[in-house]
Order: structure tokens, then sequence, then C-alpha cells
């Protein structure tokens, strides 16, 4: 028995050990640029003649070659982030059903004598294009019955199910 | 309140003064579930809790005058029924072009981002009348079943 207790303290020991190690990761709560919440790390690749073609507003090859290679569409134009240097936004063309208009869909930043280019989280968009395509200032409503509009309904269903059986439990059998 | 129980006036006063705040409150909440926090669950939970209290205070029987069983198992489909009838009106209003929930396409005004706006507060609206008749039907069912089983024990 005290064996056992040793070894559930030295678990927990671990276990909190382990929690403080994967906190390190969280980021700070709300901030808006922390990477899980903007963006999605795809892959970096040399400077080259990338950077000057991304200023004439080219999709460089090679970049485009490299998304393929991964199985994410190639951007169809870059255009330069206002106020910022070596930032980069990269358009995807429109193609049903998944992309009913074009679509912002890629960072590409240039730091460290290096290019990264990231996929922008779905947040993203969410936040900027939520209330010009739903006229609703609140993204917690517009997300619940909106875009996730089945989803309420079926929550609704599941409260009104619930409803019914303790109806059917707990009434009378003449009156219901 | 059973028989043989004492009534207190302070309890009974002060329900009787919030009741009517309490059931605005819920239905600003429900109202403006677009605009600020808010929403049909919230309401509607909010809108129960003036029916159980009327019944802390009171009894059971007067509740039920006010708000008849049969209202009730009614108003718990009606909500339903508006929010899947809302998706369906979204189809027939553009002729099946348009899908399921795609509250856009409903003619309330001209514009298609004011639609899906509006759509979504009818369907808040029918989200609160579920939950609200839900949630007081399961609390008046538990309450009616313990009242009974107490005659029960007395009468045996």
């Amino acid at each position: 028995m005290k064996s056992l207790r040793a070894v559930a303290l030295i678990l927990i020991i671990l276990l909190c050990g382990l929690f403080i190690y994967v906190a390190e990761d969280i980021p700070v709560f709300g901030d808006p640029e922390a990477p899980p919440i903007k963006s999605v790390k795809l892959f970096t690749m040399e400077v080259g003649q990338v950077v000057s073609l991304l200023d004439q507003h080219v999709v460089p090859e090679k970049l485009s070659m490299e998304l393929v290679k991964r199985g994410f569409p190639s951007p169809s134009r870059v255009e330069k982030i206002g106020g910022v240097e070596g930032e980069w936004n990269g358009f995807i063309t429109k193609e049903e059903p998944h992309y009913a208009k074009e679509e912002k869909y890629y960072w590409i930043k240039e730091g460290g004598g290096k290019v990264s280019v990231s996929r922008y989280a779905f947040v993203v968009r969410w936040i900027e294009k939520g209330l010009k395509e739903t006229a609703v200032p609140n993204m917690v409503t517009y997300g619940l019955a909106d875009y996730r509009g089945y989803d309420t309904l079926g929550e609704t269903s599941v409260i009104f199910t619930a409803g019914v059986s303790v109806i059917l439990l707990l009434r009378r059998r003449s009156r219901l | 309140m059973q028989k043989g129980e004492e009534r207190s006036i302070v309890v009974e006063t002060v329900s009787r003064v919030m009741i009517p705040f309490i059931q605005l409150f819920a239905l600003y909440v429900i109202i403006h579930g677009a605009g600020g926090p808010g929403g049909g669950f919230q309401g509607g939970v909010v809108f129960a809790s003036a029916f159980i209290l009327y019944t802390m205070a009171f009894n059971l029987a007067g509740v039920r005058e006010r708000f008849p069983e049969s209202a009730n198992t009614i108003f718990s489909s009606i909500g339903l029924y508006i929010y899947a009838g809302i998706g369906l009106l979204a189809i027939i209003f553009s002729l099946g072009a348009a899908q399921y929930l795609n509250y856009g396409f409903i003619p309330f005004t001209s514009h298609f981002e004011e639609n899906r706006a509006l759509g979504m507060d009818f369907v808040e609206m029918g989200i609160g009348i579920t939950v609200m008749a839900i949630t007081a039907s399961i609390f008046f069912d538990l309450a009616q079943k313990e009242g009974i089983e107490k005659e029960e024990k007395e009468e045996g």
C-alpha cells in the first residue's frame, strides 16, 4: 500500500512537470498575433529571386512548386501588406465549392535571410469577414447561428428531446 | 405551496416585484443576441427561472393556471418549428437555389447581409422559446412528481 502511494506521488509530480512544460507553448491569452491563432507555418525557403518577384506582384514559380508539392493550391496573386516591410499576402482563386470567392490564404514573410510561408488560420477569415458578410457585430453569434447553424439546430433538438423524455417518464399517461 | 406550510410575505412580495423584471431582462437578452453578449439559450433559461421563482414563492397550481401544461407542450415544439421553418424558408424563397439555413435568401429586406442578421434574430427567438418551455417543463414535472409522492406517503 505504501509503495503504491509513493508511485502515485511520483506520477503526479511527473504529470505536473509535463503540464508546466506544455504550458510554455501556450500563447498569451487573447493575443491576435499568436502563431496558432493567426497562421500555421508551412515551410521556409532561400530568398534568392523570390523577394524581388514578390515585390513586382509576380508569383514566383519556385514558391508555387513548393506549395503544390505539399498539396496546397498555388497562389493566384500576391500583394504587399500595407505599412509592413517584407510581408506579403497570397491569394488563391475562386474554386467551388470550397472557395466561393477569391480568398486571402498565404502569409509570406521575409526575415533572417529566409522566406517563410504560412497559411492563415481560419480564425483570421472569421474575424475579418464576419461583420461584412452577416452585418452582425457579435462574432460569437454569427458563428453560432449562421456559420454553424446546423450545429445549433442539433443542439436545440437535443434539448427538445431531453424535455420530451422527461415528459414521457414523469407525467401520468392520461395527460401529455 | 402545500397545505399546512407557512406563507412568507417577504418572499411573496419580493418575487411579485422581481418577476416582471426578470421576464423583461430575458426578452432583452434574447433580442440583443446579435448585438451584444446574449442569445436564445441564455434568455430562455432566464425566462424559465421567472416561472421557477413563482413556484418557489407561491404554489404549483397557481403557475399552472397562468402557464398551462398544454401551452407548455406546444411552446416547447414551436421554437424548434420556427428554427427549422426559417431554414426551409430560405429554400422556398430562392426556389431551391440556396442551401438549408442560408438566411440571406429570405427577403426580409433588400440587402443580403441584413437578411442574414434578421434571420439570426428569428432563429435566436426560436431557440429561446424552446429552451424556456423545456426548462420550465422539466422543473414542473419534477416538482409535481415530488408532490404526488408526498401525498401518497401521507395517505399510506
